[in-house]
């Protein structure tokens, strides 16, 4: 775990692999980041968010007067602006039966959850503009609001969709029903998640500049995919898209949360727009980003499962209900939840006869959209909680009933019910594996003697799941949406210097791909990591890229990157080759060095080779073009399919509900990994986060649709002190792709509510049925009455 | 009001509204912008400095509350040379940062901690780090980093 090493001249020490010091840890570890919320520009202005506190009115007269008479406030705008009128966010779908809705950037009309924005206030400083907010008065007419995805509502929240329904979607394979007839066991379950978010550290924030005279249009945003906001501003802004440049620089966090286009973004711009050449600052405190930025998992699940009493698994159907929250989220549409949890349900168990109803229901509530593991943190609690509730039924071990019903190697390619290709097959070897990290036979001796002694109960919980990584066009994310999510450019050039620059399609928010598509590239061309610079998140540099989402970069993005690096090493020993007049096939790239293959001394070096390109075009052989660099694409077409297995023994205190993680281990096939230390911290940290999910975190509304849990002191975050030490395993099998990797970066999140709710049920003998589980909850099931 | 702080060693004169959060007066005024704001209401820890030695959280400090103080900010911890210092140099080797927007708050209070106790065990090191969300590393890189960072400055090399 220690940097590189300087090298002797010409030797190559392979990047992936080993644990190289990542590039970004200088400037983020003393404070020299480059986050959004740390920019200044000359003459900056900074603008609020006037919030409505209704989730559910018509908007009658919004006065201006006494903000505008604010010292220090220059506009304050509302969704009647001129500059606003006009623009819509209208998440498309070419989904049958899906509804397509406005989402407006402020809100026109009436608004639908409470935290909407209705006015942008701009003033010469943040603490200005909040003074101006407050001399904003808003009329509202209030309408009966709907809070819950599976009620009937009064006043509906859109006219298009007089029932709330959004889309809904049956997925079907066999004859379920007359499977579950023939069937020897039928368990049912009825489920509900608990809603809640992805909470980056840094909220999101942006600045936007409109040059008056050039008409162009620069956005910095704390965004996952620069490239998709670029083609949406210039659409909804009626821009050149070459006119429109959007910059991620260093992100404090994402997880899906910033994979949306937010109506706040395009006010900003259209702000922008409207007042050239003042640049104009967002930055969301916390408050607004529990309120407005969006939520997840707000879901129902209602199941029927039918076994063979050898334990087979006969039958699945499922009633889904995902709460969408006011509007369909930009760009990703109100299916983005139900899609997901009805193709991926299923998860890694074989299955014939399946059939799943899912609907995307509107609310008024902060609309839901990615967040890390979408949707399927709810699938594999739904998923292990019928397995669990079969082995009870069938009294078999729920590990054996697992085992008996997995996707094996044998079955690959596998198709899901879904019709999902599942190209994995490593479920078992990552149980396997699990089973002998974790130590089964020693947990459950230790279960069996607690109960003897009468000592605190624990159980064990597991959850086994595919996490869906990198996929290609033909496996694109969300639902039929006017793109293909399916591939990524880079461009590798070598300097005149020798030295080379990458410019990915990647972003990052701290997974590390600054550092990762180093380590590929160094390794296709042949040359030093510490020689190899990475630029990114800027759409003036990099060509193309899709972002971060779908656990799809190391996939995807360092697949173009392998592609490139390879391409410049073909052209520079070509090059090589005229010069010294060596035949290419003979010759090798190391360290930045050229080799005759055999021979111990080099014959050029790399900088020379760019020397002559880029700098003595008289020494330039026939048929060679000055410049040394290749930009590729790679699109994976289908998907790598990750298998990952948590096991955990949980501490249960029956008199205080209370729960103590004594031990955790999750295997995952990551297939080829580049960066060790960066692969476990992606895994870590998203077990923390579903371990957030499962017991902790819970974004609640009152009836009136209110958040009652508006702040960090009653949105509770996992930290150190709960979070336990994790123990992170591996098995490894290589991904029909360039760089061999399978995305890691959601998996995490998927287990840990099956594996908690699991380990209660094993403990105590009582299934719980909505999450998360708190002692509350815990105490309630155990003693009746309200857990709240 | 005018205040003066002394910030990393410089003394600076600053003339501040009293609603100014020293957060801000760090970040805007004196452009120290490694002092990070997660939720500007105490939770989150992000915005800890050191004022006068002691960890505070600057989103709940007004700038004319600090007036007179000595304030340590991440922006400090390396040598001039640009050097890292134990603890930001174990950071890195135990991967105990990823997003990089909770670090200089956990640097911060790290940094007292060993400052205080040379010797914490890992149960003692995350009692004392649990007054910070970290949202990218699940904690145990950052509780590898203090540990191994203490057996630094207790051993140099
Ligand atoms: S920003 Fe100060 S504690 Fe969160
Ligand atoms: S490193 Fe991202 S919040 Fe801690």
């Amino acid at each position: 775990m220690t940097a590189v090493e300087p090298q002797p001249v010409g030797e190559h020490r392979p990047a992936t692999g080993t644990a190289v010091r990542r590039k970004e840890d200088t400037r983020l570890l003393t404070g020299r980041g480059r986050y959004v919320s740390d920019l200044v520009l000359p003459r900056m202005r900074h603008v609020t968010f006037v919030r409505s506190p209704i989730a559910h009115a018509r908007l009658s007269a919004i006065d201006t007067t006494a903000a505008l008479a604010t010292e220090g406030v220059h506009t304050v705008f509302t969704g009647e602006h001129p500059a606003m009128r006009a623009v819509s966010l209208r998440a498309r779908s070419a989904l049958p039966g899906y509804v397509e809705t406005d989402q407006p950037p402020l809100a026109r009309g009436k608004v639908r959850f409470a935290g909407e924005a209705v006015a942008a206030v701009v003033a010469d400083d943040r603490y200005l503009a909040e003074d101006g907010a407050e001399g904003v008065d808003v009329d509202y007419e209030p309408l009966a609001p709907t809070v819950c995805a599976w009620a009937v509502p009064t006043d509906p929240v859109h006219d298009e969709a007089p029932d709330n329904l959004l889309l809904s979607r049956t997925f079907r394979a066999g004859d379920a029903a007359d499977a579950l007839a023939q069937a020897d066991v039928v368990v049912e379950r009825e489920l509900t998640t608990n809603r809640h978010g992805g909470n980056p550290i840094e909220c999101r924030a942006g600045v936007a500049r409109f040059d008056g005279a050039d008409r162009r249009l620069t956005f910095w945003s704390g965004t996952q995919v620069p490239h998709l906001v670029r083609t949406q501003l210039a659409e909804l802004l009626e821009l050149p898209e070459g006119d429109v440049r959007v910059i991620a620089p260093d992100v404090g966090g994402g997880f899906g949360v910033k994979s949306v286009l937010y109506p706040e973004d395009v006010a900003l711009c259209l702000m922008a727009i409207a007042t050239p050449d003042t640049a104009l600052k967002w930055v969301e405190d916390r408050v607004e980003h529990l309120l407005a930025a969006t939520h997840a998992r707000d879901h129902r699940y209602v199941l029927r499962a039918g076994f063979a009493a050898d334990g087979e698994l006969l039958a699945v159907t499922a009633d889904v209900w995902c709460n969408t929250g006011a509007y369909s989220v930009y760009p990703w549409t109100a299916g983005i939840e139900p899609l997901m949890a009805g193709g991926l349900l299923t998860g890694p168990y074989k299955l014939s006869h399946y059939e799943a109803t899912v609907r995307g229901v509107a609310t008024n509530t902060s609309p839901s959209g990615p967040y890390r593991g979408v949707a399927r943190p709810s699938t594999v609690f739904a998923m292990e909680a019928l397995m669990d509730s079969g082995a009870r039924a069938l009294r078999m071990d729920p590990i054996a009933l697992r085992r008996r019903n997995l996707i094996l190697p044998a079955d690959i390619p596998y198709k899901m019910p879904s019709r999902l290709v599942d190209d994995s097959g490593a479920y078992e070897a990552c149980l396997d594996r699990a089973v002998e990290v974790f130590d089964v036979e020693r947990w459950r001796a230790e279960q069996a003697r607690r109960r003897e002694a009468g000592e605190r109960p624990i159980g064990i919980g597991v959850g086994i799941y595919n996490e869906l990584t990198g996929l290609g066009r033909a496996a694109s994310a969300g639902p039929r949406m006017p793109f293909r999510t399916g591939h990524d450019a880079c461009t590798v050039r070598v300097n005149p210097d020798g030295r080379v620059t990458v410019f990915s399609g990647v972003t990052s928010q701290g997974q590390g791909l600054e550092t990762t598509m180093a380590q590929v590239v160094a390794d296709a061309l042949g040359v030093a990591y510490d020689d190899v610079t990475v630029r990114y998140g800027d759409t003036d540099e990099s060509l193309w890229g899709f972002g971060a989402f779908s656990s799809r970069q190391a996939v995807i993005g360092g697949g173009a990157a392998q592609l490139a690096g390879t391409d410049v090493r073909d052209k520079v020993l070509a090059l090589a080759g005229a010069l010294r007049e060596v035949d290419v096939s003979d010759l090798d790239l190391r360290g930045g060095q050229v080799y005759v293959r055999g021979q111990e001394k080099p014959v050029i070096a790399l900088a020379e080779v760019a020397r002559v390109a880029y700098l003595q075009s008289d020494r330039l052989p026939e048929g060679f073009e000055p410049g040394l660099e290749g930009t590729k694409f790679y699109d994976p077409v289908r998907g790598a399919f990750a298998a990952g297995v948590q096991i955990a023994a949980l501490e249960f205190d029956p008199v205080t509900g209370g729960t103590t993680i004594l031990s955790w281990v999750c295997v995952e096939d990551a297939g080829t990994i580049v960066h060790p230390v960066i692969v476990d911290g992606q895994i870590a940290g998203a077990i923390a986060q579903g371990i957030g999910g499962a017991m902790y975190e819970h974004l609640v509304y009152d009836d009136v649709g209110n958040l009652t849990t508006g702040t960090l002191l009653d949105y509770l975050m996992p930290t150190a002190g709960e979070i336990p030490e994790l123990t992170i395993d591996h098995v490894s099998t290589p991904a029909a792709n360039p760089t061999g990797a399978r995305g890691v970066g959601e998996g995490g999140t998927l287990a840990p509510n099956a594996v908690v709710a699991g380990a209660l049920a094993d403990a105590l003998g009582v299934e719980v049925d909505d999450l998360p589980v708190t002692p509350a909850r815990i105490w309630a099931l155990l003693h009746g009455g309200a857990d709240r | 009001m005018r205040i003066t702080l002394t910030v990393n060693g410089t003394r600076h004169r600053l003339d501040v509204e009293p609603r100014r959060t020293l957060a801000d007066a760090l970040r805007e005024d004196l452009g120290l912008t490694g002092t990070h704001l997660g939720c500007e209401h105490g939770v989150c820890g992000a915005c800890t400095v050191l004022v006068d030695a002691e960890p505070a959280r600057a989103c709940l400090m007004f700038a004319v509350q600090a007036d007179g103080s000595t304030v340590r900010t991440v922006e400090g911890l390396a040598a001039p040379d640009g050097t890292l210092d134990p603890l930001q140099e174990a950071f890195s080797t135990c991967h105990g940062l990823q997003c990089g927007a909770c670090t200089p708050g956990m640097l911060m209070t790290a940094t007292h901690l060993l400052e205080v106790e040379p010797a914490p065990d890992r149960e003692r090191i995350r009692a004392e780090m649990a007054g910070h969300i970290c949202r990218c590393t699940g904690y145990m890189g950052i509780v590898d980093a203090v540990e191994s960072a203490a057996r630094a400055v207790r051993a140099p090399s």
